[in-house]
């Protein structure tokens, strides 16, 4: 499989595969030249912000930063609030598993600041915020010189913004805060922001992928775009798989494609799991992995959310107990410190959840208990995603849990997590 | 002692202003008490014949951090 090797991750390289639209003609290279040879036959986009939003509809696209907010419901939410709207492109990808947005940007910047730039005009925007990641300074680099490339051509002015080096930084409360100067984290908000986001005004906030999705719609029409993928979710996805550390993959594949063979296609193999949807997602044992296709509804029959489409497989030998227990340490650092039940909480929940994967305890009642405590308890859900990946954890690997509370483990290789795992 | 007609307030904590100071569990503990790092465990829903107590709670917070929402 054709592709390019490029820096995409926070301190790896990542493989980017060749893909059927987002990631198509990788060989053609980034800049704007080429770019806009290949969109030149683009069809006309529609006059009005209410056919965007009948457009998006017919798509049913939704944002790819894992919410899955429908993004014609943002366009039209916009559109009927009170001031003039703002566009917010986020790629600013906190979670260190993923690298998909990142890697868009680098290879496909044109893609994704073409879609802003249609939905800007949609709905009468005069102003587009592009967020990058602050720890992956290769993506920045690339961005810069993608709107560099095109500021004389666009008819809305874009800014480019970086968020700060930490996990929730692209939280899009967070991403907000940035943009109004405040310092980049996760605040309570009572109201959507796409009615009163930044400044009052209704800001459309979607992930980077969405706003390359809106532009392949503008540039194939609805009938083109709906030929890949499933009747319920047509089009294609991008994937970062990264199976420790040898190999983090980024690729797009059309809704519906089996995911086991992507995994082996990206070097890694979910022979002992997989957590679905990165950091903040959902473990499901090996057996449910075989069958199960990219797609939003088969992964929640799974009782997972496909997220930003994050894939960590475990391979055969490696123990999800003790991954699990490394992760939820990073994530309770990666608190913002801001409110109590995680400040506190996730710390004393990290310590629980070691303890019970270095056998020194006999019960999880501790961990459950903290996780009773802290979730729904905070500004933003970073405690609620860092307890689904350990509530999943305790349901698809009852087994390998009871292990560790008696003291063993049943992998094979007991040894510390790989170096450059996940 | 919770009255028949359903609720038309709620209580709801704005998280990162909330210090965990206590006063509104020593005002309402029908409603709210403390976890283990003094942060409010908060029954939302707040009964009609508590609605003046929920409002006192709210005025006492130092920090602003308590609130009622009309539903």
């Amino acid at each position: 499989m054709s592709g390019v090797r490029i820096a995409a991750g926070q301190d790896a390289q990542v493989w980017v595969h060749d893909g059927p639209r987002l990631l198509a003609d990788l060989d053609h290279g980034p800049g704007l030249a080429v770019h806009r040879r290949r969109s030149a036959e683009r069809r006309p986009w529609p006059a009005s912000g209410a056919q965007l939003a009948e457009l998006l509809e017919a798509i049913d696209l939704r944002g790819r930063g894992g919410a899955a907010f429908p993004l014609s419901r943002k366009v039209r939410t916009a559109l009927k609030s009170r001031g003039r709207p703002i566009v917010v492109v986020n790629a600013a990808e906190g979670e260190p598993a993923s690298s998909k947005d990142s890697a868009l940007m680098m290879v496909k910047p044109h893609l994704v600041l073409d879609g802003a730039q249609l939905v800007a005009l949609g709905i009468g925007s005069d102003t587009i915020h592009v967020v990058v990641p602050g720890e992956r300074p290769a993506v920045q680099k690339a961005v810069r010189a993608a709107l560099a490339e095109r500021a004389d051509a666009d008819r809305v002015p874009m800014t480019l913004h970086v968020a700060e080096c930490r996990f929730v930084a692209g939280e899009s409360s967070a991403v907000l805060e940035l943009l109004a100067g405040r310092p980049n984290l996760p605040v309570t908000t009572s109201r959507p922001s796409a009615i009163s986001g930044l400044g009052g005004r209704p800001t459309v906030l979607s992930n980077a992928e969405t706003y390359a999705q809106a532009a392949v719609l503008a540039r194939d029409g609805v009938d083109t775009y709906c030929s890949l993928g499933t009747h319920a979710e047509p089009g294609t996805r991008l994937l970062t798989i990264d199976g420790d550390g040898e190999r983090p993959t980024v690729l797009e594949v059309p809704h519906g494609t089996r995911l086991a063979p992507l995994l082996a296609a990206a070097d890694a193999d979910a022979d002992s799991g997989l957590l679905l949807g990165g950091y903040h997602g959902t473990w499901l044992p090996p057996e449910a992995v075989v069958d199960l296709t990219v797609s939003a509804t088969a992964m929640l029959d799974a009782g997972a959310a496909i997220g930003a489409g994050v894939m960590l497989p475990l391979r055969a030998g490696t123990c999800p107990v003790r991954r699990t227990a490394v992760v939820v340490g990073y994530l309770a650092g990666e608190s913002a410190n801001r409110c109590g039940p995680c400040k506190f909480g996730l710390p004393a929940l990290a310590h629980a959840l070691r303890d019970l994967a270095i056998g020194a305890v006999r019960s999880s009642e501790r961990v459950v208990q903290l996780m009773d405590a802290v979730e729904r308890r905070g500004a933003c859900h970073h405690p609620d995603g860092t307890t689904r990946s350990i509530r999943s954890l305790l349901r698809a690997f009852p087994l390998e849990v009871d292990a560790h509370l008696s003291g063993s483990c049943l992998a094979a290789a007991t040894v510390a997590v790989p170096a450059g795992a996940w | 002692m919770v009255s028949a007609k359903p609720a038309r307030q709620q209580l709801a904590v704005d998280w990162q202003s909330c210090d965990g100071h206590g006063l509104c569990a020593e005002i309402l503990p029908e409603l709210i008490h403390l976890d283990e790092w003094h942060f409010p465990v908060v029954e939302r829903a707040v009964p009609r014949n508590l609605e003046r107590l929920a409002r006192a709670a709210v005025v006492a917070c130092p920090k602003l951090a308590l609130k009622i929402n009309k539903t």
